[in-house]
């Protein structure tokens, strides 16, 4: 046997280590040009405006002389609108979210845990233009019956459709923190006699407080970022709120219903919007990296025990069982479910009535145009937005994960940096990426509206959920088969290569399966770098409308409510499958997995052996 | 990059492995201190002494496993074939081809036994069906699995036993022809009936190439190796002939250990 290898090796492993590098930089490369680019295209408004008659500015009146008053551009009304509906959101679907994690971890039957879990996952892939949907044709009417000013719409429609749409984030984190907190605390408590939600409210939630506070963070930012949802149900006046009722206007409607036809001042108006709904987003996040840092001992005042001035005279303290508050807040958590759930059917069932029956082989395949619109132009552009934002995340999300978990040290410096971008990336609104990609690929770039550049834009939505997913089965990759490569003579590329990658397999399938519902259901990023129209693209140079925003479209003309629910349907039949997928991938091929099966039981028999000795 | 020269092992000589003045640290950790000892060619050498006390950590300066820890700093000299490993112009692929591990929990691959058993020549090159058969052939007999394994050879490894694992992950060793066998507690997850082959295997290989094997267990240690070299917290404290080792030790720790009175 000859032995080849060595210089040629070595030095293909350090140009591969640095396109690795090169590919997790980049995520922290795309959030400081998406950051800058908008700031700066916001500066010719911030400053013909300026900043403090942009942001305190009370009135927002674009068009030139009407009435009799001169184009004023103020956003004060639509800040105090989007921190209303996000505060509104945070207060119902981030208290309902924390306590589904609640009841999920502590006061749940175990068989239901599975299907709750997944009803969680399901309402975190409904996309946001159905849940808009369901807002407007089912809860604006029903709340209309109760409203003072006779409009459905407004705070109270928008802060429900949002929480709605927060809960699956507040829960997932919620539920991991708690699920962090060592088993031995609840043990501990009961072991003094408390009972398991006395232990529960009183030792394993406030143990798990920081990550409960992240969760709604994170919630807050989503809510304070979300567009075509709210679009549809929050009235989009933009006067200041005075009740639950008032039509307001958040920053993220201003951006998109004006954009269409804006110009000249008043486009870089919305633009500027843009940036300050960005700092807001991007305050939170860094409010989440304080929140998260590891915190060091502060010392802490010491607090003196204050003790009666009767203690030594008083006889001994009375127990007595206690607890009433703690199990109400149990049958709380378990009504919190209930009633998610509740929601969540009520929205299936509803959406699958009125769709189901308007689908027919016509509406999915017939042909499309201003003479009668159908989903074919959607089939067409959603491949082959799959198609352009999987072959650019896809590469770049795989090397820049194999650089975080196989090249670098964990938990270095770089790698918390590298992770605090990219989970950056993915707290962003969609609507940024959307205007960042107009203005960057559609109009510096040239390629106008098209598939092309909402395809590009994509990929920067999806590149998060790659890195992190495939980084995350990277790491749960057991070290002895690295160990075993290398001991045979093996670099470290072939290594990764050959024998991590391939047992990290159901990771990448996960993250493309998950970047796919997104794509599917993705429609503010859209509209202003695909475009929306209604005819087939021939070439992904020529714009095309994805489902959700095909679903945009004939909800918003009004006379196609019909093709509306239907594309609702059949988004919410992609939501499902998309589901079933990641759980059955998880499944197969979690099977293939180092230490499986026969030599789990081998292992553990040894082990065994090993302790009678 | 500056081209390094080609390493080259010469296993011609009675002593396959020298070493001198040999100190590890792991960080501030000092875990080898000062270890003097040879390894002789075509014998098993057992590497004995309690937990903690250093022998696994020799075995792999042997073949620059430790390279992998964070920390890591060898002084001294380690001389494999003649060659001395830790020079900065040894290629460490070409090191581990030469000295094999087998680890102590079996870690096949999640791949066929064929593909884990050509891993290694795939990695140095080697391309053809033909050849690659015949190396798979030769491995998998080597370590006495070919008459237990030949009609399912596509059949995941991990489908295995843990005891066929084991034998499977040496046949994978094997495959590249090493001159050196390292062996890390290869038996302790293993039951005794899985144990005695793998013990049978040694007694075979050692007609081939040089094994050094790290044991916890002393009997083990007394049936099947050559030579011992009993360590106590980071320390050479004894080594010779097994027999010698295990019948009049000259150091009393050494005494108290094989006799049970601590580890």
């Amino acid at each position: 046997m000859k032995v080849t290898a060595s210089s040629t090796a070595r030095r293909k492993d350090a140009a591969a280590k640095v396109v690795f590098a090169a590919s997790a930089a980049f995520s922290v490369f795309a959030v400081f040009a998406i950051v800058f680019y908008i700031i700066y295209e916001s500066i010719p408004a911030l400053s013909e405006i300026g900043v403090f008659n942009f942001i305190f500015g009370t009135l927002w009146a674009p068009t030139k002389e009407f009435l009799g008053v001169s184009e004023r551009f103020g956003i004060l009304p639509m800040i105090v609108g989007t921190l209303c509906v996000s505060a509104g959101a945070l207060l119902i679907g981030g208290v309902a979210g924390v306590f589904s994690a609640i009841c999920l971890k502590a006061f749940c039957p175990k068989k239901l845990k599975g299907p709750i879990i997944g009803m969680i996952n399901f309402l975190a892939g409904i996309p946001s233009i159905v849940y808009g949907f369901f807002g407007l044709t089912v809860l604006v009417p029903a709340l209309m019956k109760i409203s003072d000013t006779g409009s459905g719409k407004g705070i109270l429609a928008s802060s429900l459709i949002l929480g709605m749409m927060i809960l699956p984030t507040v829960t997932s984190m919620t539920k991991d923190a708690l699920d962090a907190v060592p088993g031995s605390y609840h043990e501990g408590a009961l072991a003094l006699g408390a009972t398991p939600q006395q232990a529960m409210f009183k030792v394993t939630v406030p143990a798990a407080k920081s990550g409960i506070v992240t969760g709604l963070v994170l919630g807050l930012g989503r809510a304070v970022g979300e567009t075509m949802a709210v679009m549809m149900v929050a009235g989009n006046v933009p006067d200041f709120p005075t009740g639950l009722f008032s039509n307001i206007r958040t920053l993220t409607i201003n951006m998109v219903a004006e954009m269409g036809y804006a110009e000249g001042l008043h486009r870089q108006a919305l633009i500027a919007t843009g940036s300050v709904l960005l700092v807001i987003v991007l305050a939170l996040n860094f409010g989440i990296g304080i929140a998260r840092r590891p915190k060091k001992d502060r010392g802490g005042r010491s607090r003196s025990v204050k003790t009666s001035e009767h203690a030594a005279s008083a006889s001994a303290p009375v127990f007595r069982k206690s607890g009433k508050g703690c199990t109400a807040l149990k049958y709380f958590s378990i009504v919190c479910v209930v009633a998610v759930a509740a929601a969540l059917a009520s929205l299936i069932i509803f959406i699958l009535v009125k769709g189901l029956p308007n689908i027919s082989i016509e509406f999915l395949f017939g042909e499309s145009g201003n003479a009668g619109m159908t989903l074919r132009p959607a089939f067409v552009t959603t491949g082959m937005l799959i198609v352009i934002a999987l072959a650019i995340a896809l590469p770049i999300g795989i090397c820049a994960a194999i650089f975080l978990a196989e090249y670098s040290k964990r938990n270095s410096r770089l790698v918390r940096v590298i992770r605090l971008f990219t989970e950056t990336l993915s707290g962003l609104p969609s609507i940024i990426f959307g205007f960042f990609g107009m203005l960057l690929f559609c109009e510096l770039m040239g390629m106008q509206y098209s598939v092309l550049a909402g395809g590009i834009t994509l990929s920067l939505m999806i590149l998060p959920t790659i890195i992190r997913s495939t980084e995350e089965s990277l790491l749960s990759v057991d070290n002895a088969l690295r160990e075993a490569s290398l001991a045979l003579g093996a670099g470290k590329l072939r290594t990764v290569f050959r024998v991590v990658l391939p047992s990290a397999l159901s990771g990448i399938v996960t993250a493309v399966i998950l970047s796919i519902g997104r794509i599917v259901g993705e429609s503010a990023a859209l509209i202003y770098t695909a475009g929306a129209v209604s005819y087939t693209p021939q070439s992904v140079m020529d714009p095309g409308s994805s489902f959700a925003v095909m679903m945009w479209l004939f909800a918003g003309e009004g006379m196609y409510m019909d093709y509306a629910y239907a594309t609702a349907a059949v988004l919410l039949i992609v939501v499902a499958l998309i589901n079933l997928a990641v759980v059955l991938v998880k499944k197969k091929l979690s099977v293939k997995a180092f230490g499986t099966s026969g030599s789990r039981a081998a292992r553990g028999k040894a082990d065994r052996t090993k302790e009678t000795k | 990059m500056k081209e390094k020269t080609q390493t080259v092992f010469d296993f011609s000589g009675d002593v396959a492995v020298e070493i001198s003045g040999l100190d590890l640290y792991y960080g501030t950790f000092h875990a080898l201190k000062n270890i003097n000892t040879r390894m002789m060619r075509n014998k098993i050498t057992a590497l004995i002494g309690p937990s903690g006390c250093g022998k696994s950590t020799l075995l792999k300066t042997l073949n620059r496993m430790n390279d992998l820890v964070d920390g890591c700093r060898v002084e001294g000299t380690v001389k494999v074939g003649g060659t001395d490993i830790y020079d900065r112009r040894t290629d460490v692929a070409v090191l581990r081809k030469s000295v094999g591990m087998v680890f102590q929990r079996p870690n096949p691959f999640p791949m066929s036994i064929y593909d884990n058993i050509s891993y290694g020549p795939r990695t140095f090159g080697v391309k053809k069906k033909g050849e690659l058969g015949e190396i798979v052939e030769r491995s998998l007999k080597a370590a006495n699995l070919w008459d237990e394994l030949k009609d399912q050879l596509h059949k995941s490894a991990l489908a295995l036993s843990g005891g066929q694992q084991q034998r499977l992950c040496i046949a994978r060793a094997l495959a590249i022809k090493p001159e050196i066998l390292l062996m890390d507690e290869p038996t302790s997850a293993l039951d005794p009936i899985s144990t005695g082959k793998i013990e049978e295997l040694c007694e075979s290989l050692k007609e081939e190439l040089t094994v050094v094997i790290v044991t916890h267990n002393m009997q083990q240690a007394a049936r099947i190796s050559d030579d011992t070299a009993f360590f106590l917290l980071g320390e050479l404290i004894e080594s010779g002939p097994t027999e010698k080792i295990f019948s009049s030790p000259e150091k009393e720790q050494t005494l108290n250990y094989i006799s049970g009175r601590f580890g």
